[in-house]
């Protein structure tokens, strides 16, 4: 990363050696518990998977026949999760929390007969939505080391890393939810606006534009999550989703902070930049 | 505290602009409680109707058994409404009390202007819970947290400059956030989870502001907390400083006892 010229750090190297070893421990204390609850989840989906079969009134593919174990209902989830999610508008608020280009179009690209049904759709929504901010933070990395976007300050250099790197233990979790229950997980982003969204990131030629376009992926993410978390009716769907949701949403506090936006714009979370399910193309 | 970098134009702009959004905002959490009042009135209806037809098939400990078991979720989930907005209700008093310190209202005018913006948000948080509450049947909750009211009481001795108030201001918005994100789990109600889940990344935000301007404050760099900041003058670590874990803990929640109405 190019950093700005006749920069001084204004703490000492000590301070910020402990201030970084002191959010590894942080980070590192929440993963087990973290991947508890992932297992938690997987554990809830084998048994509905065991416990179900093909529901032809709603498409979805599960039919729970026990809706006492472990709380585990599909109801809402599914197709009906589906349509919900792609009723969601995209309308924007502010020209730097706008909606990912073509993310919540609400066009059906998931094809028929998916391995991924009910609360699975979700998971690989989610997965999907993490692998596309992890593609373009690394896409953002290596022009900035290109020198493509100019002088690229340090702090917008660590944010990227780290933000990449919360984004892909996200990844980590849903992928093992994912292959617990014995379907494929998702390495690639299986998203219908993906294209828009490489062409966007390719478009851009300095830092604030690559910050706006991480500002609307971290923005949908985190809506994304709390529509999860109000609809899926795991439980530890529920409880997954609504831990990564304030994550997101801290990105992109500090990212409105450094694009120079007051950080905290709103009291409540909305989901009106939600991703929609109907953008899966996988 | 310097206030170099400060355009307080521009800030006034971001602050009409934010209310702007905020209006958005309780919208929003407008129509999660409107959904919350319908589901309440269904679930009453359907008592009724459940008790009037079971009546005449089974004994009445049946039935008393399957109203205690309705009311005992849905006063669980009041408890979870009460706590959080006993959590709020300490916020703000915490939050205008520092508005009011002498090296608050005369120090950065980022800080003050955050204090005042957030304030303004932790009262809409106590508004939409209590009235949540109340579509539920509750009491309302106009005490703060017993709890951590004696956490902020046995530290305002020490409160003496910015950073202190920074300090316990992240102490109380991570056990919001915790508590909240726990909550999205336990309460029985959808619109409840969509409503503490609509919250808990709130509180995140306003925690990872804090701890980026802690960050500042400590490394002597209290010219840079400002908006629009000088990016390029920022310290490596206030990129990331601001997001600690990947995945919000819950440790540290509270019970939904805790701030119940007794």
């Amino acid at each position: 990363m190019n950093r700005a010229k006749d920069w001084e750090l204004p703490i000492s190297e000590a301070e910020l050696t402990g201030l970084t070893r002191e959010l590894d421990e942080a980070h590192r204390e929440t993963i087990p518990s973290m991947f508890a609850r992932a297992k938690d989840f997987s554990e809830e989906l084998a048994d509905t998977t065991t416990d179900t079969d093909t529901d032809t009134d709603t498409g979805t593919g599960v039919r729970p026949h026990s809706v006492g174990r472990r709380g585990f209902l599909v109801g809402v989830g599914g197709a009906g999760l589906g349509l919900a999610l792609a009723a969601c508008s995209s309308s924007s608020t502010s020209a730097g929390s706008g909606a990912v280009p073509g993310a919540a179009s609400g066009s059906a690209s998931a094809s028929a007969g998916s391995v991924y049904t009910g609360d699975l759709k979700v998971v690989a929504l989610a997965t999907a939505l993490e692998n596309q901010a992890i593609a373009a933070y690394t896409a953002a990395l290596a022009a900035a080391s290109a020198g493509k976007l100019g002088s690229v300050p340090a702090a917008v250099g660590t944010f990227a890393q780290t933000a990449m790197s919360q984004h892909s233990d996200h990844a980590k979790a849903w992928n093992g939810v994912l292959s617990s229950v014995g379907v494929p997980t998702i390495s690639g982003v299986p998203l219908a606006g993906q294209p828009q969204v490489l062409s966007a990131l390719g478009a851009v030629t300095d830092v604030g534009g690559v910050a706006k376009l991480a500002l609307q992926l971290e923005n949908q993410a985190a809506q994304t999550y709390l529509f999860a978390a109000a609809n899926v009716t795991s439980a530890g769907g529920i409880a997954t989703a609504a831990s990564i949701a304030p994550v997101e949403a801290m990105h992109a506090a500090i990212l409105l902070f450094v694009l120079g936006e007051y950080p905290v714009p709103d009291s409540f979370l909305g989901t009106s930049l939600a991703a929609s399910t109907s953008t899966l193309t996988v | 505290m310097g206030d170099q970098h400060l355009d307080t134009r521009q800030l006034g702009e971001l602050s009409v602009q934010s209310q702007d959004l905020n209006s958005d905002a309780v919208r929003i959490t407008r129509e999660v409680l409107g959904e919350f009042a319908q589901e309440q009135q269904e679930q009453r209806g359907a008592r009724g109707r459940r008790t009037g037809l079971l009546a005449g098939l089974v004994g009445a400990g049946t039935l008393w058994g399957i109203g205690r078991a309705a009311a005992a979720s849905s006063s669980d989930d009041v408890k979870a409404l009460q706590t959080a907005a006993s959590i709020e209700n300490l916020a703000v008093s915490v939050y205008t009390t520092a508005a009011g310190l002498s090296f608050i209202k005369d120090g950065n005018a980022t800080v003050a202007a955050f204090i005042k913006m957030t304030t303004a948000q932790h009262t809409a948080h106590a508004q939409a819970f209590n009235a949540a509450i109340t579509q539920a049947g509750g009491a309302t909750q106009s005490a703060a947290d017993p709890k951590y009211a004696a956490v902020v009481k046995a530290a305002l001795p020490d409160i003496k400059a910015p950073a202190d108030v920074v300090k316990l201001a992240i102490t109380l918005e991570d056990v919001a956030a915790q508590t909240y994100t726990k909550y999205v789990g336990l309460v029985t109600d959808a619109s409840l989870r969509k409503l503490f889940g609509s919250v808990a990344p709130v509180e995140a935000q306003h925690r990872a502001v804090l701890l980026a301007v802690q960050a500042l404050l400590s490394g002597g760099g209290g010219d840079l907390i400002a908006i629009p900041t000088q990016p390029a003058e920022l310290p490596a670590a206030a990129g990331s400083v601001g997001f600690p874990t990947a995945f919000y803990p819950t440790t540290s929640a509270s019970p939904i006892s805790e701030g119940a109405v007794s």
